[in-house]
Parts: structure tokens; C-alpha cells; sequence
């Protein structure tokens, strides 16, 4: 894929029509921090193995609603859930017999800003192991090799695995970390704006990537970028201060959506 | 008609306005007066340092001559004789513990009456008495050949400081005061040679001694247990050891010069390496730092690894679990420990802590504990105890800083990968700050080797080194420190007198800990920067 079209939109090529099954499902979900709600009732059904992005404009609660997913919103302070579920695989990840730990070993994430460990490029994909408790050493050196070639970083770092992984460029710090999310193959990934911080040929890498992983994996990506939303994407949510606005194939949320403000957004004219 | 001249193009204003104090211009001002500042803070370290070394530095000087005449009064070979008397005396006292061993283990439960036991012991006692017999010859060279060498030392000073009178005299013109002092010069030779002199019997009191105890534990009585049984035959080979070693000191004595110099580097190996601080004694003045060293390394050890797990737990809750109420609370309340002043730290640790210690020593589900029970309220473990308190804030606050300073991303990737809060704790957090927490610890040291107070009060200020073959045990004995014989003694000394200078050495040595702890806190934290960037 070529990392061009800088300014127009380019019109998504047709996806090749699969059967479809649906993994994630949200259901009248209402978010708040604290006082301030953050989510109105957002109901959503999420394909497996294909990319979702998720767009609209700052602060409309794409990240909340990511961060919702695998829980991670339970370490800030102050959050509830006031109303809704979320299901994974027909099961509420809010329950009471649902451990949080378990669900993020299942549910992967990538964020904005890249954030290897301050330890060895090794060290670094296998700490999801580690924690779990494999110590094979000839398991983990296999799983280091898949999974930085998963992450298309393998050839960079062969040589040099055992350097620290903040010595890398930016582009190459983003892709281990995906090398890292994916080492303990997690059904869903989930991605904060992983390019944001990428030169566009970094970027053209990690939109490759994505392409591949989805064979394997449910992938959901928050972006602000509507020409990645147009190639990577297969589904596309569009958010609004916080409601769902609209959710469709990529291809009719940019050609032909249906609300007034998702064409708005699109077109670029606010946001 | 006048064409109107093509107007002045503005000028390009970026010179720069020169407002100027004193010929210097507004930065150089600023400049200079924070310069100013920091200059000060060197100078007065600088001022410190020379300071410390110009009130110090003397001591050597004093300290070698103290020692020469330690040599040229006879004092250093009378202390053969005398040293042979106290290595006897120790043996006794090993004997002495056994036969209260043996008593109590005759008189236990169920055992005989008190007379019976005694006479049960007759053997041992036998032997008790014939080896503290062998000694007295011994024992009296030492008391009259000791006044001697003190007569020597004495009038050694005395004429030092008729010496000093004179000078003194002659410096006001009084010409007639200073003729009528007469300064006798000592001839060390032939003062010693009157100790010397009588080496053939010191030689043949030796021989005797060693044949003496040598035969005395020829022969062992019997002993009610095995282990008794045991220690005696310790006794003996010990008693062996001693007698075979008197012919060495005998050999020690014979060779001995009165007139041999003294290096000048013995000067400071003395007080660096001397294992007694022995200050206006009849006999001799050391001034040796390890007593007081080891002491402070001590209570410090037990202060911080009291407030390590303490303070660094305390951090990590804070930092980690505690909600934001809690931090509220714990922080301000950790932190407010640091404002007690240590005075009122010292007095609690003499009133409460001390008692509390030494009554949970004697309770007996703690008897297992090595060293207790002990008898001695104020000791090393009480002043380490408190310095816990004073180097808890210091360490909790640092360390906590360090822990903040993690950034929350790696938190974030840590949970987002599975890992539960203690993972995250142990291999993400902890790590990425430790360097941080180990200047934290460092600095926590700095505070309790400097802090001087709670060790006067509650350290127990005896000067020795602890007894260390028994283990832990040490740990409850008393000690004394270096910050504390400074606080103690300099208020006492003669300017100018050696013992001063001694101790401003002792502040040396301190200031260059000080110094060194400091020194390596901020490489660490500076090598940690390099790294995270
Ligand atoms: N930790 C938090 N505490 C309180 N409010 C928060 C917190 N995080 C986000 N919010 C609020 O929730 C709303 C949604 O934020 P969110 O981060 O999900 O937006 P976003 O769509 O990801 O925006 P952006 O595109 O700028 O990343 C915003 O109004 C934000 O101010
Ligand atoms: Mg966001």
C-alpha cells in the first residue's frame, strides 16, 4: 500500500465479502468520569478479524470507549458505568466473575504514544509472557522471532536484540509494541491513534501490518486521520460529543453516509 | 517646484537599550547576583573544610608524640607485662563461666542443695584457684613497674609545662620569674633503664607462669555434662595457646628500644585503624576512630534497615495504592516526622522506647531472637530504632518522587499486557526508579550518620567495640558514636590540647562520609537521567 494520497480521499477498494461473526458487542453503554458522562448510550456490534475505526472529532469519547473494552479505564479513579454492557464472545466484561487481568491478556492494546519498557527489545516482547510465567527459553526466543515478524520489525532488530528498546525510532518503538501486544495473542487488538506520532512512511508500515494482522486478529482503531480510516478500515463508527452517530462499512460512511453531520466530519468541514 | 525629499526609511530598531548599573548592564546584574550566590555556598564550604582541617590537622603532630612518649616513658613495655595480666584475667573469667554453668547445672530442678553442689565442684575450684595464683608475681611488676613509667610521663609533662611557663614569662619580660623555673631535663635512658633493667626477673615471673598454667591444666577435673566436659577442654587449649605465646612477648621485651622512633605515619594508622578511644586515663591516651566508627556504622545499619522496608513500602503505597484521600493523609503525616525535633526524639527513646525494648527482650515467645534479652536500656538498638524514625522521611519522600517520576505509560502498557498491580509494582516500577530509590536510601543514610542528638541520648555512650563472636548480639550492646563524642567531649577539652584536635578529626572523617554518601546519591541519580532520556 502506498503511503500517498495525501489530500483527497481515496475512494476504499471493495473488501472481499467474507462471512461475517460478531465478537464484541455493546449494548446502551453510558460512561462517566466522575460527574462528567463521557459515553450516551452507545450500542455497537464489532465484526471478528476485520478493523473498525473510530472517529469524530477530539473529545467525543473514542478513547474512553476503547479503553472500556479491556477494562483499562478501571485504574483511574471516579469511573462508572452507568448503564449498558459490554460483551465479549456473548460474555459481560463487567461481571462480577470476570477478572480484569484475564481479559487484557485477551484483549491487546497499542497506544497513542509509543511506550516500549525501558528494557532489551527482547525483554520488552516477551513481559506478557514473563508475567504469565513462561520461562522456556527456547519458547520465548520462537515467540520473540513470530512475533516481531508479525510486527514486520524483525529484520530491523535481529542483530541487535538485546538493546535497549527506547534506542529505536519512533516508527520502529510503535511497532514493537505492537510485536509486544501481539506476543500473547490476544484475540483483539486495540489501537489508540498508533500513528499519530509517525512520519508517513511509519505510518504506510504500521497500516501494512494492520492489513496483515487482521487475518488473525479483531482489530479497532481510533484515528483522526480519514484517509487511514478509508484504507485500513472495513467498518467505521463515527462519534459526536460522546453519542454514536453513525456506524456502517467504511465505504458508504465516506461515499454515502446517511447523517448529516458524519458527512460533515468527513468531508472536513468541522471537526 | 521642489520635489519633497524621499522620506527616511525607519530605522531598523534592534539595538540593544543599554539600562546600566555600575557600568554592568541589566543581565551581567542579574547575573552576578545569582553568581553571587552560589559563590557564597562554595566559599563556606570551602571555609568549612579549611577550617576543619586546620584544627585538625595538628593531631598528628601531637598524637606522634604522645605515642614517643608512650615508648620513651617505658609505658609501651610495661603494657607487654600488662597485656600478659589481662589476657590471664580473660582466661579466668572463661573458667569463672564455667563453673557457674556447672553450679547451675548441679542446683537446677531436681537437683542438689547449694552446699552439695559446692562440694561437688571442689576439683574445679582447685583448679580455679591455682590458675589465678600463677599470675600475682605478674601482677605486681606490673602495679610497680607501672608507677614507674608513670613517674616518667609525668614529670615529662610537668617539665612541659614549666617549659611552657618560662616561655610564657620571657614573652612578658619577666626576665627574674623565668630564670627562677628550672627545667630538669629527663634522661630517658638511664630513667628506663631502671624498668629495663630488671628484665632477668620479668623473664624468669614468665617462665614460671607458663610452666605454671601449663601444668595446672595438666590434669582436668570432671564435669557433670558433656558440654561442660567440653567447654573445659577449650579451657585448656587455650590456656595452652596462652602459655605457649608467653615466650614470644618475653622475646618482644628483650628486644625492645626506648630510644626506637616513631614514623610519622603510625600517627594516623593509630587513629585510623586504633581500636580504643581511651581519653584522660592514668595510664596511657588513645585515640583510636573504629570504636566510634563502628558504633555509628551500627545504629546506622539498624536505622535503615528499619526505615528501608519502612519508608520505600510506605512509598510504594502511597504512590500506587493509596486513594487520594489517603495520600492526604499519610504524606503531610510522614513527612511531619522530619519536624520532631531529635532532642525530643532522644528523650522519648530514654523514657519509653528504651523500657519498651527491654521488656519485650525479656518476654519469653521472643527469647529465640538473637540477643535478647538484654539488660541495657539504651543501646545500639534503641538508637538505631529512633534514627529509623528521623531517616524514614527523607527516604519516603525521595523515593516517592522517584516512584512518580515513572512515567504512567508504562504503567498503562504494563496492565494493558495482563500484568497484575504487584507485577507492575515489581518488574516495571520499581526498576525504572531504582536508582532513585537508591540515592534515597543514600541520602537517608546521610541524615542518620550526620544526626548526633538521638545517639548522645540514647546509644548507650559506652567506647568499645562491640563483642561481634556473638552474632546479632552485638546489635543490643552499647556503643558510642562519632557524632556523639564530639557533642560530648568538645565541650569539655582544653583548646588546643590534643584530645581537641582528635576530635576534629573525628568531624573530618564525618564531613568526608558525609560528603562521599552525597557525592555517589547525585552520580546515581545523574547516570539514572542519562539512562531514561
Ligand atoms: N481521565 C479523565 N478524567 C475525566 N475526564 C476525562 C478523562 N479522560 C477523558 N475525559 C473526558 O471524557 C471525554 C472523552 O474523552 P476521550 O479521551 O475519550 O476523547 P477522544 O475522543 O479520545 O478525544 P481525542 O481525539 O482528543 O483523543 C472528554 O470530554 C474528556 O475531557
Ligand atoms: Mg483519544
Amino acid at each position: 500500500m502506498e503511503p500517498s494520497a495525501p489530500l483527497a480521499i481515496r475512494v476504499p477498494a471493495p473488501r472481499d465479502v467474507g462471512a461475517t461473526s460478531t465478537i464484541i458487542e455493546i449494548e446502551d453503554f453510558n460512561f462517566s468520569y466522575g460527574a462528567k458522562q463521557a459515553l450516551f448510550d452507545v450500542n455497537l456490534k464489532l465484526d471478528a478479524r476485520r478493523v473498525t475505526a473510530f472517529i469524530g472529532p477530539s473529545g467525543c469519547g473514542k478513547t474512553t470507549l476503547l479503553r472500556c473494552l479491556n477494562r483499562m479505564n478501571d485504574l483511574i479513579d471516579g469511573t462508572v458505568i452507568n448503564g449498558g454492557r459490554i460483551r465479549i464472545h456473548g460474555v459481560d466484561i463487567n461481571g462480577p466473575e470476570v477478572d480484569a487481568i484475564e481479559l487484557r491478556k485477551r484483549v491487546g492494546m497499542v497506544f497513542q504514544k509509543s511506550n516500549p519498557f525501558p528494557k532489551s527489545i527482547y525483554e520488552n516482547v516477551i513481559y506478557g509472557l514473563r508475567i504469565q510465567g513462561v520461562g522456556s527459553k527456547s519458547r520465548l526466543d520462537e515467540i520473540v522471532e513470530k512475533s516481531l515478524r508479525g510486527a514486520a520489525l524483525w529484520d530491523e532488530v535481529k542483530d541487535r536484540l538485546h538493546e535497549s528498546g527506547v534506542g529505536l525510532s519512533g516508527g520502529q518503538q510503535q511497532r514493537l509494541c505492537i510485536a509486544r501486544a501481539i506476543a500473547v495473542q490476544p484475540e483483539v487488538i486495540l489501537m489508540d491513534e498508533p500513528c499519530s506520532a509517525l512520519d508517513p512512511i511509519a505510518t504506510a508500515k504500521v497500516e501494512e501490518l494492520i492489513h496483515d494482522l487482521k487475518k488473525d486478529y479483531t482489530i479497532i482503531i481510533v484515528t483522526h486521520s480519514m484517509q487511514q480510516a478509508a484504507r485500513v478500515s472495513d467498518k467505521t463508527a463515527f462519534f459526536y460529543l460522546g453519542r454514536l452517530v453513525e456506524y456502517d462499512d467504511t465505504q458508504t460512511i465516506f461515499m454515502n453516509p446517511a447523517n448529516p453531520q458524519t458527512e460533515a466530519y468527513v468531508s472536513g468541514r468541522f471537526g | 517646484m521642489s520635489v519633497p525629499p524621499p522620506a527616511k526609511a525607519p530605522a531598523f530598531a534592534i539595538h540593544r537599550r543599554r539600562t546600566r548599573i555600575l557600568g554592568l548592564s541589566l543581565d551581567q546584574c542579574i547575573q552576578a547576583f545569582f553568581g553571587g550566590h552560589a559563590l557564597t555556598a562554595v566559599i563556606v564550604l570551602t571555609l568549612i573544610t579549611v577550617f576543619l582541617f586546620k584544627e585538625g590537622i595538628d593531631f598528628f603532630g601531637q598524637n606522634r608524640e604522645n605515642l614517643r612518649i608512650y615508648r620513651q616513658s617505658g609505658m609501651e613495655y610495661v603494657d607487654v607485662l600488662r597485656e600478659l595480666e589481662r589476657d590471664h584475667t580473660s582466661l579466668t573469667r572463661y573458667l569463672y563461666d564455667i563453673r557457674l554453668r556447672a553450679l547451675q547445672h548441679l542446683t537446677g530442678p531436681g537437683g542438689r542443695s547449694l552446699p552439695e553442689a559446692n562440694a561437688a565442684l571442689a576439683d574445679l575450684d582447685a583448679l580455679v584457684e591455682r590458675f589465678g595464683d600463677a599470675v600475682v608475681p605478674i601482677r605486681g611488676f606490673v602495679s610497680d613497674y607501672g608507677e614507674v613509667a608513670v613517674g616518667i610521663k609525668t614529670r615529662f609533662i610537668e617539665n612541659q609545662d614549666f617549659a611552657e611557663a618560662k616561655r610564657q614569662y620571657l614573652a612578658a619580660g619577666m626576665v627574674a620569674e623565668a630564670e627562677a623555673i628550672t627545667v630538669a631535663p629527663i634522661d630517658f635512658k638511664a630513667e628506663v633503664a631502671a624498668i629495663t633493667g630488671a628484665f632477668p626477673e620479668f623473664e624468669a615471673g614468665g617462665r614460671d607462669l607458663a610452666r605454671e598454667v601449663a601444668s595446672t591444666v595438666q590434669q582436668l577435673p570432671a564435669l557433670p555434662t558433656p558440654e561442660l566436659q567440653h567447654r573445659l577442654e577449650r579451657f585448656q587449649q587455650l590456656a595452652r595457646e596462652y602459655a605457649a605465646s608467653i615466650d614470644g612477648r618475653l622475646e618482644q621485651m628483650r628486644t625492645w628500644q626506648w630510644d626506637r622512633p616513631v614514623p610519622a605515619t603510625q600517627a594516623f594508622t593509630a587513629f585510623i585503624f586504633g581500636r580504643q578511644w581511651l581519653t584522660a586515663s592514668f595510664w596511657q591516651d588513645w585515640y583510636g576512630i573504629v570504636p566510634l566508627f563502628v558504633g555509628s556504622l551500627m545504629v546506622s545499619a539498624i536505622a535503615l534497615s528499619l526505615a528501608v522496608p519502612l519508608g520505600i513500602g510506605a512509598a510504594i503505597y502511597v504512590n500506587q495504592f493509596a486513594s487520594r484521600r489517603e495520600q492526604q493523609l499519610i504524606k503531610p503525616t510522614i513527612e511531619f516526622i522530619s519536624a520532631i525535633p531529635s532532642v525530643v526524639l532522644g528523650f522519648f527513646g530514654i523514657a519509653v522506647l528504651g523500657q519498651a525494648l527491654r521488656a519485650l527482650s525479656q518476654a519469653e515467645w521472643l527469647a529465640w531472637v538473637p540477643g535478647f534479652p538484654f539488660a541495657e536500656r539504651l543501646n545500639a538498638l534503641t538508637a538505631g530504632c529512633l534514627l529509623a524514625l528521623i531517616a524514614v522521611p527523607t527516604i519516603f519522600t525521595l523515593a516517592e518522587d522517584a516512584l512518580n517520576n515513572v512515567p504512567r505509560a508504562f504503567r498503562e502498557a504494563s496492565y494493558a499486557l495482563g500484568a497484575s498491580r504487584l507485577q507492575t509494582i515489581l518488574r516495571i516500577i520499581v526498576p525504572a526508579s531504582l536508582s532513585g530509590i537508591i540515592s534515597a536510601v543514600l541520602l537517608g543514610l546521610g541524615r542518620v550518620i550526620g544526626e548526633t542528638m538521638v545517639v548522645l541520648l540514647c546509644a548507650g555512650n559506652r567506647i568499645a567495640i562491640p563483642d561481634f563472636t556473638q552474632g546479632l548480639t552485638a546489635f543490643v550492646q552499647p556503643v558510642h558514636t562519632m557524632t556523639g563524642i564530639i557533642a560530648q567531649e568538645m565541650g569539655e577539652v582544653v583548646r588546643g590540647s590534643i584530645h581537641y584536635r582528635a576530635l576534629f578529626v573525628v568531624g573530618i572523617v564525618l564531613f568526608f562520609v558525609a560528603l562521599l554518601i552525597n557525592f555517589l546519591a547525585q552520580k546515581i541519580v545523574r547516570r539514572h537521567r542519562i539512562s531514561i532520556g
